[in-house]
């Protein structure tokens, strides 16, 4: 150890940092140091699994606020936001019209947080189709959906349907007279197709009217068939940007 | 994508590299600059929302009651434009045909307009912005004529103008129903034997034994196929013989605008504008909800 190389010795701050990120524990859960370094930071984004949606570098326009508004990453963010909501929701409700009405009311009167959680759950559920909706005509305006971006504009309109399926599905759960009605004009719309439309509303609302029956269709829906899909074409939708070389930009 | 030929003649990868490092001057790292805006935004928004949920009660009806029917009896807000549809025109069309079309032609929208023009930044072709406000001042406009033609508000405003009565000889133009209603139509008209025409039977359903009714044809769905698919290639016709849509892009502006204007325009009367009966007066859910 010669003088010259280490004139003062290491630091307070040098033995804490190795204290915290070059431990054992640390090393085993991220692989990288503390991201300091360009070098640590670029790990820190390709060796995390939940950072590696992104690339390690995005060219500069993209970061601008006003490039992306931040709305398919709010889209992305309400839907994460609606799944912790809705598993604390799920706690408490039973799908049955015996239930459910009486399930709101409880949970609005005797949960702790119950009326929070069920409302921070609504906003989102709001928030999201505005989103998604504000989304899309940001991509359409930058004109981002133009090739090699073709289909991931169609997974993205697959998207949209499916956001506003979750919605109206779970318009219907509370079992109020809102619900009730909100769902029966929506699946009668279904109902007026020629030919296959009745035959359509019968399966989806299983029966001649909302009942039981599309209460449980549409939980079951709402709760789990739904949101898998959403999650499979939200995954194809992110390995698609990264794919198509990262957001838009002029040629 | 091929290499030009003054590429080949130097060694590839110096020009590989000199494009690289061109490219990578203008990047940033992900960590930092991006995760920060978003851990920034995520929590902006998480506050925002729960300050929202305690001001803010979801909204809860009475126990849902299949005997009473609430007046009116709307659908969640964003299907309210197709419920505003439905007052205009043949519930098959407004319910299923509209929002399925009008689906596959947002997906094909890159399939139609594949020009490179304008990529990967807000409206920065030369017209972007004229079509754009053009698209949608006549959306919305003429989404609310129309939705005024047919609830006779042209009749109220005449005769609040004039002081006369509307005259009888036009009652057929009261509304779009009144092509179907105020016209003495001759007997047969209402009732031509179509026979198996479907031919539902091949599917293995029952067959169906049309009887065409061609004023309710005309009025239901042959005038609003006709507007809807009219009217839109009207707009680009006009806009293109002025110069104000010239490319490709420029017509895709101009259309998406007038899609979207269209779109907003019959939400927001779906939602505030349709009270009592679904008729055009103002209305909010929040002030009687128990009706
Ligand atoms: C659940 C719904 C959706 C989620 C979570 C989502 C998420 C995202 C995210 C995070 C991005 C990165 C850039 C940005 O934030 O703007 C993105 C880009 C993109 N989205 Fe979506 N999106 C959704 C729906 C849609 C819809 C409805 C469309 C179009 C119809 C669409 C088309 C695209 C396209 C083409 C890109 C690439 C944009 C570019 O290259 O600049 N997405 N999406």
């Amino acid at each position: 150890m010669a003088a010259t190389e280490r004139p003062q010795g290491r630091s307070m701050g040098d033995r804490l940092y190795d204290a915290i990120f070059q431990n054992r524990l640390w090393r085993s859960i991220f692989r990288s140091g503390y991201p300091n370094t360009p070098r640590n930071q670029m790990l820190a984004v390709a060796t995390n699994v939940f950072l590696h949606l992104h690339p390690t570098r995005i060219h500069r326009t993209h970061v601008k606020i006003t490039h992306t508004f931040c709305l398919g990453g709010l889209s992305f963010f309400m839907f994460l936001g609606l799944t912790i909501t809705g598993v604390l929701l799920m706690f408490y409700y039973v799908p049955s019209v015996d239930r459910a009405y009486a399930d709101i009311l409880a949970l609005e009167t005797d949960v702790r947080f119950g009326q929070l959680m069920r409302n921070m759950h609504r906003w989102m559920a709001h928030g999201m189709v505005l989103t998604v909706l504000m989304h899309m005509m940001r991509v359409f305006y930058t004109g981002a959906y133009k090739p090699p971006r073709e289909f991931n504009w169609v997974v993205g309109v697959v998207l949209l349907v499916l956001t506003l399926l979750l919605s109206f599905t779970g318009y219907l759960l509370p079992w109020d007279q809102l619900a009730l009605w909100a769902i029966t004009v929506g699946t009668n719309m279904v109902g007026s197709a020629p030919i296959l439309g009745e035959p359509n509303r019968f399966i989806l609302v299983g029966g001649f009217q909302v009942g039981q029956a599309a209460l449980t269709r549409f939980y079951a829906l709402h709760v789990i068939g739904l949101p898998l899909m959403a999650a499979v074409f939200m995954m194809v939708h992110f390995w698609r940007i990264r794919r198509d070389g990262g957001l838009a930009r002029p040629l | 994508m091929a290499a030009a030929p003054q590429a080949q003649a130097q060694p590839v990868s110096q020009a590989v590299k000199g494009r690289q490092r061109r490219a990578r001057e203008e990047e940033l790292l992900v960590w930092p600059d991006l995760v920060f805006i978003e851990f920034i935004a995520a929590v902006l928004f998480t506050i925002l929302i729960v300050v929202l949920s305690v001001m803010v009660d979801s909204i809860l009806l009475d126990r849902a009651n299949p005997a009473v029917t609430p007046n009116p009896s709307k659908a969640p807000w964003y299907f309210l434009n197709l419920q505003e549809l439905l007052l205009h025109m043949h519930p098959a069309l407004a319910g299923v045909v509209v929002p399925t079309i009008a689906l596959i032609a947002l997906g094909a929208i890159p399939y139609f307009d594949n020009t490179p023009e304008g990529q990967g930044e807000w409206l920065s072709t030369p017209r972007a912005w004229k079509n754009t406000y053009l698209g949608a001042a006549v959306g919305a406009v003429g989404t609310t004529l129309l939705v005024f033609y047919d609830e006779s508000k042209h009749i109220w405003a005449f005769e609040k103008l004039t002081g006369a009565q509307w005259p009888e000889a036009l009652n057929f133009m009261r509304g779009l129903r009144g092509i179907q209603n105020e016209i003495a139509w001759p007997a047969w008209t209402l009732d031509v034997p179509l026979g198996n025409l479907l031919r539902a039977d091949l599917l293995g359903l029952p067959a169906i034994e049309l009887d065409w009714n061609i004023p309710a044809f005309l009025v239901e769905q042959f005038i609003p196929v006709n507007a809807m698919v009219g009217l839109p290639l009207l707009l680009s016709l006009v806009a293109h013989k002025l110069k104000i849509a010239q490319t490709k892009r420029d017509h895709m502006i101009l259309q998406f605008s007038g899609f979207i204007a269209v779109f907003v325009t019959l939400t927001i009367i779906g939602t505030y504008f349709r009270g009592e009966g679904l008729n055009l007066v103002p209305y909010t859910i929040f002030a009687d909800p128990l009706h």
